[in-house]
């Protein structure tokens, strides 16, 4: 059975692909399409209940590994229920906004594989494995952003998308041709020791600065970090909506594993010379993206440029550098995925309702449907940070690692990452506000409107999340930390 | 009294329910206001029996007693833990500082709730949000936890924000975004001053009491000036202090009258509780530094607001500027580090939250029956509402201090503690009496008496509604009795603050 314990830590991608390869097929069969999102959603709910059921018997301590390039651990566990719980908010919330459309099979089949890639990111260990999942993931979503191929606006996203995509896996790619070139080995906890060997007998430090660049723009690119952002507002104002939304709560995520994974386990060694600069890059992220989104017309695009912000606080845990800011950056990229797909998927229903798509047109929205009203209201203040949501839980986690690292080993320069957070969240309340005053202050039409009844699940369980992580944020935050502990080579940096 | 009953609990609660209750009624909409009073009536009722058998000066049988052994000491106390990884407990209890003002928020509220009897617009959400302005705030005066602190303290704005933006005045959008933003931003310097203080304790608790104790040996008096500047102006912002004042003009301007009562009544008073329970039991040294910061901005909020007043032609606008003025005085009599600037101060608080309420509301009376607050479109409305030109004197005369009533109590005091530390530089607040007496009395005179005014249709202006006198003419008793009375209060107050100073012999 020696190929059974290969495949064993497989598995969930195995059944993820034999869903995915199975649905085209069953488009054929039903003439209703919602039944394919049911079927689509059979292995991410039964994948969602047993990572929850192996989270509470404390099972996220033990890692299975595969041939050295997967490992499953609590840090790709955490990924996975992230990457599956979006899934599931996005499948949800798609029958209802492609019921006009064709091929909806492979549009549920190209999500199935998006997560396979992506699951696939979080457990690699080695640099190729990652690669691959990148490419899994990045092939599969520009196909999804461009599924209304009719539609001048999504083919274009997508012809940006690949065009972005395909640039960025190229210097993602050449950069773990250097690395291998001056270390060796593609195993991600290898490089550092066998960098210090010097096997190449060269002096490796400007290659490696060169490495390190290229992956930050690669993966920049993916995390849609300043200056390497501005596909994402096209891309996702273009995508079908649930599409957006996987793409900002999801896609984004998963550069975040593979960023956190290679600097932080991969590069150790030159940290000293780049925690400035991401420090920097952390700062600027955030604010472009606030700042941006301060003048955008479009709901999609504010949404766009806000998930760019929260990149930006993400991007804190880096520099800081502890396993206390790594859990603040694995909590609030949980707790993003909620709000933001939560918050497309309002947008989706309003789409699907024929309200529109414009921030005008949530101009007395809550006359119209006072569910969508309401839901958005607490998606766009837990974005904010307002306690008591779940956006205040992980903001509170992440920014209080920079006030603690900054007090503790230091650098004392490390709290003007909090203040910066703190500023720019307080900036991004007043867009954030301003679609909440267009909701409740202003008039818009009265005709009210019904919202399809599965869509609503999808909002209602992206608010339910939302709220009880805000009011029980611990096991959550247990979860986080074990999975920050998976990074043995950081300090603790907990209180 | 209550054994082992969660009273607190139960009290903020209250509210909490009787909002979601308000917001499930459906097409019944007319009953909103009705479910609104009962349930913040009741917790007005509870509190009310927490103050009669509030001990004192407690000693062990107290109800749910904890004492601080050098920290304040609370009465029914509660403690649950709550997210355990990061050492955040849900902590609550009343000491003498916390309770007057506990009181004061259930009390607004109730009457708030009846002053706005009348509301068509939107009942439902109008009053719910009332209600969940009261969780909050009952929340911040209660609780030891300072995440749980912080919770409550954002808490409150949401509901003001709306209360603002849906039934406020013409300028609401640009008012309501102003509040919002510009004291969130304020309570985030004061968020990082508590993270920073958390990690600097060393020790994983949010509780108020833990992180004292451990700053007395881990507070360096460099961390303290930094961290007390941070909470001074987090705290501030909400007081407010000049120059950070200028979100309340205008969100007062634009607030209906209900919202404006509970924003000067209870949102201002957070500002100074945060001060005196957190920023200088906690960080000594920090104050001890900023003394004399605290002191002139203080004075200069108390001129400039009584300066500003003279010259507002909005009644309602003055009112707003004479709060600045007025809250003044509460950090005068904290800057002086003195028993009795403390008490004074927090009595202060008290004071100015049954007049300002008055105040405000005698302004949403006017501009409700003659349909302008501008004050050169009045003149001679005493002749068409005589009881109400009576209540708004009386409520003037409280303001501007006459003795007797209850605001002369706290500020003499205040100037007799500015005495006792700063000898004669007493003379400059002082001006302030002078100025305060002119603004109000002149406008008074501008709008209530002479001849009748032909500027606006007085046809239809009639006295003041029953659901407008109960409100006021309950407060105006109170400000008669504590005015007379002021013991009652003073006692409850003395022994909480006898604790500060403890605090600062051993601290600064």
């Amino acid at each position: 059975m020696a190929v059974w314990n290969y495949l064993e830590s497989l598995l969930p991608q195995l059944v993820l692909i034999a869903f995915a390869l199975v649905l085209p097929a069953l488009d054929y069969l039903f003439k209703d399409k919602r039944v394919l999102a049911l079927v689509a959603l059979v292995p991410l709910v039964s994948l969602v209940v047993l990572l929850v059921g192996w989270l509470f018997l404390d099972a996220w301590t033990v890692s299975t590994s595969m041939l050295d390039l997967i490992e499953v651990n609590a840090f790709s566990g955490l990924f996975m229920l992230v990457f599956l719980f979006v899934g599931i908010v996005v499948v949800l919330g798609s029958p209802e906004f492609i019921r006009a459309d064709r091929n909806q099979g492979e549009y549920y089949s190209l999500i199935l594989l998006a997560i396979v890639g992506m699951t696939v990111v979080a457990e690699s260990t080695d640099l190729i494995a990652l690669f691959v999942g990148l490419e899994i993931a990045g092939i599969s979503s520009f196909a999804l952003s461009g599924f209304r191929k009719s539609e001048k606006r999504s083919a274009e996203a997508a012809t940006k998308y690949f065009i972005i995509g395909g640039f960025s896996s190229a210097l993602t790619l050449f950069a773990i041709t250097l690395i291998y070139g001056i270390a060796g080995t593609t195993r991600i906890a290898g490089i550092e020791p066998m960098l210090a060997g010097n096997p190449a007998g060269i002096d490796a430090e400007p290659i490696l600065t060169l490495a390190s660049v290229l992956l930050m723009a690669g993966l920049g690119f993916k995390i849609a970090m300043v200056p390497f952002h501005m596909w994402a507002p096209d891309v996702y104002e273009g995508a079908p909506t649930p599409i957006s939304g996987l793409l900002a709560a999801a896609s984004k995520k998963m550069g975040f594993a593979a960023l956190f994974k290679i600097f932080l386990i991969g590069m150790i060694l030159t940290k000293t010379d780049w925690e400035v600069a991401i420090a920097a890059l952390a700062i600027i992220t955030m604010t472009v993206g606030n700042l941006v989104a301060v003048s955008q017309t479009s709901i999609k695009r504010m949404l766009a440029y806000s998930s760019i912000a929260q990149a930006g606080y993400i991007l804190i845990a880096l520099p800081v550098g502890t396993q206390y800011a790594l859990a603040g950056g694995l909590f609030h990229i949980l707790t993003h995925a909620f709000m933001k797909s939560g918050a497309f998927m309002v947008v989706a229903a309003m789409g699907a309702v024929a309200i529109g798509e414009r921030l005008e047109d949530f101009k007395g929205l809550n006359k119209r449907s006072p569910i969508l009203a309401l839901t958005m209201t607490l998606f766009l203040l837990s974005l904010a940070g307002i306690p008591p949501l779940a956006g205040f839980a992980s903001k509170f986690v992440l920014f209080s690692s920079a006030v603690s690292a900054s007090l503790d080993p230091g650098p004392s320069w490390l709290i003007w990452l909090a203040v910066a957070g703190v500023l720019n969240s307080a900036l991004s309340l007043y867009y954030y506000a301003r679609v909440i005053k267009y909701m409740y202050m202003d008039k818009g039409l009265e005709t009210t409107v019904k919202v399809p009844p599965i869509l609503t699940v999808a909002i209602l369980f992206a608010v339910v999340m939302v709220v009880g992580i805000g009011i029980f944020p611990d096991p959550f935050v247990e979860a986080c930390r074990t999975a920050a502990e998976a990074f043995a080579g950081l300090p603790s940096g907990w209180p | 009294m209550f054994g082992s009953i969660p009273i607190i609990s139960i009290i903020i609660l209250l509210p909490l329910i009787g909002a979601i209750a308000t917001f499930c009624l459906g097409r019944y909409e007319k009953y909103a206001k009705w479910v609104a009073l009962s349930f913040s009536l009741a917790a007005l009722v509870l509190s009310v029996l927490v103050a009669v058998d509030f001990m004192v000066e407690p000693d062990g049988s107290a109800t749910g007693y904890h004492e601080g052994n050098g920290f304040f000491d609370f009465q029914y106390y509660e403690e649950y833990s709550w997210i355990q990884s990061l050492g955040i407990r849900y902590i609550v209890g009343l000491d003498g500082i916390g309770l007057p003002l506990f009181l004061l928020t259930t009390l607004l509220t109730t009457l708030s709730i009846l002053f706005s009897w009348d509301t068509k617009h939107r009942p439902k959400a109008y009053f719910g949000l009332m209600l969940i302005l009261e969780v909050g705030v009952l929340g911040v005066f209660s609780t030891l936890d300072y995440f749980v602190f912080y919770i409550f303290w954002e808490v409150v704005l949401i509901p003001m924000y709306f209360l603002i933006g849906v039934w406020g005045g013409p300028r609401k959008d640009y008012a309501a975004i102003k509040f919002f933003i510009y004291t969130h931003i304020a309570s985030l310097a004061m968020l990082i001053a508590i993270m920073a203080m958390y990690f600097q304790s060393g020790i994983n608790s949010f509780g108020m009491e833990d992180i004292w104790r451990a700053g007395l040996s881990e507070f360096g008096r460099t961390f303290q000036i930094v961290a007390f500047a941070a909470t001074f102006f987090g705290f501030g912002v909400k007081l407010p202090m000049v120059p950070f004042h200028t979100w309340l003009p205008d969100a007062h301007v634009e607030a209906p009258t209900a919202g404006s009562v509970l924003l000067a009544g209870l949102l201002l008073k957070m500002g100074g509780y945060g001060i005196i329970r957190v920023s200088m039991p906690t960080l000594p040294e920090g104050a001890d530094a900023m003394q004399l910061v605290m002191a002139v901005i203080a004075v200069a909020s108390i001129l400039y607001g009584a300066m500003v007043c003279l010259a507002q032609r909005d009644l309602k606008k003055m009112v707003a500027y004479s709060s600045i003025s007025h809250m003044g005085f509460v950090l005068l009599g904290f800057a002086t580090f003195t028993q009795l600037g403390i008490v004074a101060g927090v009595f202060q608080m008290f004071a100015h939250g049954l007049v300002t309420a008055v105040l405000f509301m005698m302004c949403g009376v006017v501009q409700h029956h003659a349909g302008t607050r501008m004050i050169p479109s009045l003149g001679g409305l005493s002749k068409k509402m005589p009881n109400a030109a009576t209540m708004m004197t009386i409520g003037f005369l409280a303001s501007l201090g006459l003795p007797g009533l209850v605001s002369f109590a706290a500020e003499f005091m205040v100037f007799a503690s500015v005495y006792q530390t700063w000898g004669l530089w007493l003379l400059v607040p002082m001006i302030a009496v002078a100025v305060t007496a002119g603004y109000y009395l002149w406008a008074l005179q501008r709008s209530m008496f002479g001849p009748l005014t032909e500027n606006i249709d007085t046809s239809h202006v009639h006295d003041i509604n029953w659901f407008e006198g109960v409100p006021v003419g309950t407060l105006i008793a109170l400000i008669a009795i504590f005015g007379v009375f002021p013991l009652v209060v003073f006692k409850y107050i003395d022994p909480a603050v006898r604790i500060v100073q403890v605090l600062f012999a051993g601290g600064g």
